[in-house]
C-alpha cells in the first residue's frame, strides 16, 4: 500500500505529469459537486509546462506570509462552457493585496474538491508563488461560508471578484452571513462566473486551523484511483480498498428525482449484491447515502460515485436513470467537530436525517484523520 | 368480538376504497390491533396501523426513515394520506417491499376523519356498525321504490347488493349466481362467497308464525375477501333492508294486479266494441296512452312454462324490454299469467316490406328471453283504428296457434306468412294428423295395394272426378271405377261424403308428404 494521504508530506513540486492524478483526485473529493475539472486541468497544464508550482505546507512558510485563497465562483455549467482567463485570478489576488497593503506570499486552495483545486494552481503558477498544501473545506462545498475559517469565526474579507471583461468588485468589509449572498449576486452580475480571491490569512493561522496536507492527499488519492481503475480486474471492493474508502453500494439507478431549487432531490438505487434499497440525497453534491432506511453516510463525509465500467468519478449531474454506480465514502481529510453540523452537516442542506446508528468502521478506517486538527 | 382485522381486511373496507397498496404486499396479512396518527414519535406501535400525512413524509428521505422505523417498531402498516398531487417516492416503495411492511397511499381530503373512522373500525367495530345501521335506517326511510332502496343500501354499506329471484335472475342490481344457497330454507345464509337474506312474501291469511312462508326473492351480496366484522355489518344491513323491499314488492304487486285488471277490461271493451267504441272507452284508452285511431300491429305471446315464485309482471317487463331493444315499442295486456296481447301503434301505415323484418325482430327478441319459458308468438297484419286493433290481435292469436304446432321454442309466426297451404302443411305435419293417416289408410299401406292408394290420392286431388282421375293416371275409366270400388271395400268409407273426402285427403297428404 502507498503512503497514507495525510502523512507529513515533503516539500515538493506540482508538475504536469502529476496533473491527471490531481484532477481525478479533485473530482473524487468533490463529493459529486465542485464543478467540472477537465477545463481547469487544461488551463493548469499550460501553466505548469512553463512554471512548475511548489507545494508547501503552511507550517513551512514564514509565519507572517500572506496566503490569499483563489478560486472560481459561479454556476458549474457556465464554468464548463466559458474558459477562464488566468490573468483574472492574478488581478483578483492583486486587488486583495492592494486592500490589505501587504503582498501575497503564497496561494491557498479554497476547496480541495472539483475545479477550484486546479484554479488555485493556475493562480500560483501565473503569480510565481508557492501553493499551500491544504485548503479550507477538506472537500467541495457549494457555499463560500462552509469553511474551517467560518468555523473559527475568521473574516472572509477583503474579497475581490473579477469578471470576464476585467470588471472588478472589491468588498472591503463584510459580515460573515452576507458573504454568500453578496458573492452570488455579484457573480450573477458579472455574467455567471468570476475569479474570486479572498481570505488573506497569515501562514501561521492557516497552519493552525486549516485543513493540512489536503492537496498532496488529493494527489495520492488520484494516483491510487488511476492505478486501480487502470486494472480491468479491479472489483468495487478492490477499488474501495485501494482508496481506503467504505463501499456503500453497487447498483443500478432506478429513479432520479431532481432537486427543486434548494430542496434536495434524490436518486434511488437497488444494490445488486444485497438487494438493499439505496437512496442518495443530492443537490450539486451527494449529500447522504441511506441504505434500507438507515443513513450510512452524510455530509460532511465525502461520498463519491464511480461508473463501474468507465472507471471514472461521476458528478451528481452526470448520473442517469438505468446507470450502474459504485458508491463510496472516502476517508475524511478534516474531522469536523459536532458543532459544525449546522454549517456542513445534512441540516445545512435542509435534510433532517435520522442519525445513523453507530457502526464499527472497517479496518484502517479513520486512522488517517488523526492529527488533522490542531 | 371477532379477531383483529388484517391489513387486507381493512383494505377491503369501504373506508379505504380509494387506497392503493404501494408496496409491502407481503405484509398484508398482518393483524391490526390499533390505529395511530404519526406525530413524530413511533413508540409502542407494535401491531398498529400508522397514519401519516404526506407532508410529514416528504421529501423522500422522511418517508424512507418512517418506513424503516415503523417496521422496526413492529407496526402493521403505514397509511399515507395524500392529495392528488402527491407522488410516491420509489425509494420508499422499494424499501417497504424489502421490509415487507405494507404502505398504503390514500387520497383523502379529510385525514382526521379517516383516522377516526379507521380507529373505530379497529377498536370498536360495534360502534362503527351501529353508525352504519343508523345511517342506513335514516337513508332507507326516505325511499319507497325498490331501486332507490337498493341504491341507498349499496351506498351506505358500500356493497354490491342485488335482489334476485330464487333461480338467480336479477330483479334489481346485477345478476348473482346463488352459489350454494339453499332456497328451500327461508333463513339468512352465508356461504364462502355470498351473503343472502330471504325476502318473504306477504304471509297468506291464516299463516302460522314460524311456518314456511314463501320466499319470492333473495337479497344477495358477494363477500369475497371480506372479514367477519364487515360481513356481520352487511348481514345486518340486509336484514334491515328486507322489510323495506318486502313492502315495496307487496305494494308493486297490488298495483300491478289492479292495473292489469283495468287494462284487460279496457282491451275487452275495445275488441268487442270494434269500430264503434264508446266515448268513455276512448277516454280510458287515452289515459293509458293507447292511441286507438292509429295503425296497429298485433302480437300474441304465450308462455308454455311459468316458473313458480315469479311475479306476474316480472316476465312481461322483460318481454316488453326485449321487444323495445329490437325497435318495437308495445303496449301489453295480460290475458292470464301465461299469455299476453301486445301491440305497437303508429300514425302511419307500416311499410310493406315490414312483415319479414318484423318476424325476424320478434324472433330475436324472444330468443333473448329464457328458453325454459317455452314461448310461442304470433304476429298480425297492420290494421287501422279500434276495429283494426281487434283484427290484428285476432290474426296474431291465429298465427300463434300455428307457431304452437312447431316443435321448437321460441316459435314465432306471421299471419302474412301463413296462407291456406301453410295452414294445411302445418296440420299435415302435426302428430295427430299423422296418427290418423296411419290408422285410416292402414288397409292400403302394403306395397301390393300401392296402386289403390295412388288412385285414391289422385281421385281426391281431382275433386272426386273419376274421369279426371283416369286421364291423370292414363287408365280407362272403368279401371278407375273398379279400383275405387276396391278402396271403398277395404276402407269401409263412403267416398261421396265431403267430410270423409276431406279427412282422407289430409291423411293422404300427411302420408305422402305432399
Amino acid at each position: 500500500m502507498t503512503t497514507p494521504p495525510t502523512a507529513p508530506a515533503p516539500r515538493h513540486t506540482l508538475t504536469a505529469a502529476r496533473l491527471p492524478a490531481l484532477a481525478v483526485g479533485a473530482q473524487l473529493l468533490g463529493s459529486g459537486g465542485g464543478g467540472e475539472v477537465a477545463t481547469g486541468a487544461l488551463l493548469l497544464r499550460r501553466e505548469l509546462d512553463r512554471t512548475p508550482v511548489t507545494l508547501t505546507p503552511a507550517a513551512d512558510l514564514p509565519p507572517d506570509t500572506v496566503v490569499v485563497h483563489v478560486g472560481q465562483g459561479g454556476a458549474p455549467d457556465v464554468l464548463a462552457e466559458r474558459l477562464a482567463d488566468p490573468d483574472d485570478f492574478v488581478r483578483a489576488v492583486r486587488t486583495v493585496t492592494d486592500v490589505t497593503g501587504r503582498p501575497a506570499g503564497a496561494i491557498g486552495v479554497i476547496e480541495v474538491g472539483g475545479l477550484n483545486t486546479l484554479i488555485a494552481g493556475v493562480a500560483a503558477a501565473r503569480l510565481g508563488l508557492p501553493l499551500v498544501d491544504g485548503d479550507l473545506m477538506g472537500r467541495a462545498f457549494p457555499r463560500i461560508d462552509q469553511t474551517v475559517t467560518a468555523l473559527h469565526g475568521l473574516p472572509t474579507h477583503p474579497l475581490a471578484l473579477v469578471g470576464p471583461g476585467g470588471d472588478t468588485v472589491v468588498v472591503q468589509d463584510c459580515a460573515p452571513r452576507r458573504v454568500e449572498p453578496l458573492l452570488r449576486a455579484n457573480v450573477l452580475a458579472l455574467g455567471g462566473a468570476a475569479a474570486v480571491a479572498l481570505h488573506p490569512l497569515p501562514a501561521a493561522t492557516l497552519a493552525r486551523i486549516g485543513v493540512r496536507g489536503s492537496v498532496s492527499a488529493c494527489l495520492r488519492l488520484g494516483e491510487r484511483f488511476l492505478a486501480a481503475a487502470g486494472d480491468h480486474r479491479t472489483t468495487p471492493d478492490d477499488l474501495a480498498a485501494a482508496l481506503d474508502a467504505e463501499l456503500l453500494a453497487v447498483g443500478r439507478t432506478e429513479e432520479i428525482v431532481p432537486r427543486q431549487d434548494l430542496t434536495p432531490g434524490w436518486a434511488t438505487l437497488t444494490d445488486r449484491r444485497t438487494g438493499a434499497v439505496v437512496r442518495v440525497d443530492l443537490l450539486d453534491e451527494y449529500l447522504a447515502v441511506t441504505v434500507d432506511g438507515v443513513t450510512r453516510a452524510a455530509c460532511p463525509r465525502i461520498v463519491t460515485a464511480v461508473d463501474p465500467s468507465g472507471r471514472r468519478p461521476l458528478r451528481a449531474d452526470q448520473i442517469r436513470t438505468g446507470q450502474h454506480l459504485v458508491l463510496l465514502a472516502l476517508p475524511a481529510l478534516y474531522d469536523w467537530p459536532a458543532e459544525a453540523a449546522a454549517l456542513v452537516g445534512p441540516a445545512a442542506f435542509g435534510l433532517d436525517l435520522a442519525p445513523a446508528p453507530h457502526r464499527t468502521p472497517p479496518p484502517g478506517w479513520g486512522r488517517r484523520t488523526e492529527g488533522n486538527r490542531v | 368480538m371477532s379477531a383483529a382485522p388484517t391489513v387486507a381486511d381493512l383494505l377491503a373496507d369501504p373506508l379505504l376504497r380509494t387506497a392503493r397498496t404501494l408496496a409491502g404486499h407481503a405484509g398484508l396479512d398482518r393483524p391490526v390491533t390499533d390505529v395511530i396518527a404519526y406525530q413524530g414519535a413511533l413508540d409502542a406501535i407494535a401491531g398498529h396501523l400508522v397514519i401519516c400525512d404526506a407532508r410529514d413524509a416528504a421529501p423522500a428521505y422522511r418517508l424512507d426513515a418512517l418506513v424503516r422505523r415503523a417496521q422496526e417498531a413492529g407496526a402493521a402498516a403505514l397509511c399515507v394520506t395524500v392529495d392528488d398531487t402527491d407522488r410516491p417516492p420509489l425509494s420508499a416503495v422499494r424499501l417497504a417491499d424489502r421490509l415487507r411492511i405494507p404502505v398504503l397511499w390514500v387520497p383523502t381530503d379529510d385525514p382526521f376523519r379517516l383516522a377516526l373512522d379507521l380507529t373505530l373500525r379497529v377498536r370498536a367495530p360495534e360502534v362503527a356498525r351501529a353508525r352504519t345501521v343508523e345511517t342506513l335506517v335514516r337513508r332507507l326511510a326516505h325511499h319507497t321504490e325498490g331501486p332507490d332502496l337498493i341504491v341507498a343500501a349499496r351506498s351506505v354499506l358500500t356493497a354490491d347488493i342485488s335482489l334476485v329471484t330464487p333461480d338467480g335472475a336479477a330483479i334489481l342490481g346485477d345478476p348473482v349466481p346463488p352459489d350454494t344457497l339453499r332456497p328451500d330454507l327461508a333463513v339468512p345464509q352465508r356461504t364462502a362467497r355470498l351473503l343472502a337474506h330471504p325476502v318473504h312474501a306477504a304471509p297468506p291469511a291464516g299463516h302460522r308464525p314460524g311456518g314456511a312462508a314463501p320466499v319470492p326473492a333473495w337479497l344477495l351480496c358477494p363477500v369475497d375477501g371480506v372479514d367477519d366484522s364487515r360481513a356481520e355489518t352487511i348481514a345486518l344491513g340486509l336484514a334491515l333492508l328486507e322489510p323495506f323491499i318486502r313492502s315495496w314488492l307487496a305494494g308493486a304487486r297490488t298495483r300491478a294486479d289492479h292495473d292489469r285488471a283495468a287494462r284487460r277490461r279496457l282491451l275487452t271493451d275495445v275488441v268487442t266494441g270494434r269500430s264503434s267504441v264508446s266515448r268513455e272507452t276512448v277516454e280510458r284508452a287515452v289515459a293509458l296512452g293507447w292511441r286507438l285511431e292509429d295503425w296497429h300491429l298485433g302480437l300474441f305471446v304465450r308462455a308454455g312454462h311459468t316458473p313458480a315464485g315469479d311475479g306476474p309482471d316480472t316476465f312481461v317487463t322483460a318481454l316488453v324490454a326485449a321487444l323495445a331493444r329490437h325497435g318495437l315499442t308495445v303496449q301489453a295486456v295480460a290475458e292470464d299469467d301465461a299469455s299476453w296481447d301486445l301491440w305497437a301503434s303508429s300514425t302511419r301505415r307500416p311499410a310493406t316490406d315490414d312483415p319479414r323484418r318484423l318476424l325476424r325482430d320478434v324472433r330475436r327478441a324472444l330468443a333473448e328471453l329464457p328458453v325454459r319459458r317455452r314461448l310461442v308468438a304470433g304476429i298480425g297484419r297492420p290494421h287501422q283504428g279500434p276495429g283494426g286493433l281487434a283484427d290484428t290481435l285476432t290474426e296474431a292469436r291465429n298465427a300463434a296457434r300455428l307457431a304452437a304446432a312447431r316443435e321448437f321454442r321460441p316459435a314465432v309466426e306471421h299471419t302474412d306468412e301463413l296462407g291456406v297451404g301453410q295452414l294445411l302443411a302445418a296440420w299435415q305435419q302435426s302428430d295427430i294428423t299423422r296418427a290418423f293417416a296411419e290408422t285410416a289408410l292402414a288397409p292400403l299401406r302394403d306395397p301390393e295395394h300401392a296402386h289403390l292408394l295412388t288412385t285414391l290420392r289422385v281421385f281426391l286431388e281431382s275433386g272426386g272426378s273419376a274421369a279426371a282421375t283416369a286421364r291423370a293416371l292414363g287408365l280407362h275409366r272403368n279401371t278407375v271405377a273398379a279400383r275405387l270400388h276396391q278402396v271403398r271395400d277395404r276402407l269401409g268409407i263412403d267416398l261421396d261424403d265431403p267430410s270423409y273426402r276431406l279427412a282422407l285427403q289430409m291423411a293422404c297428404r300427411a302420408l305422402t308428404g305432399t
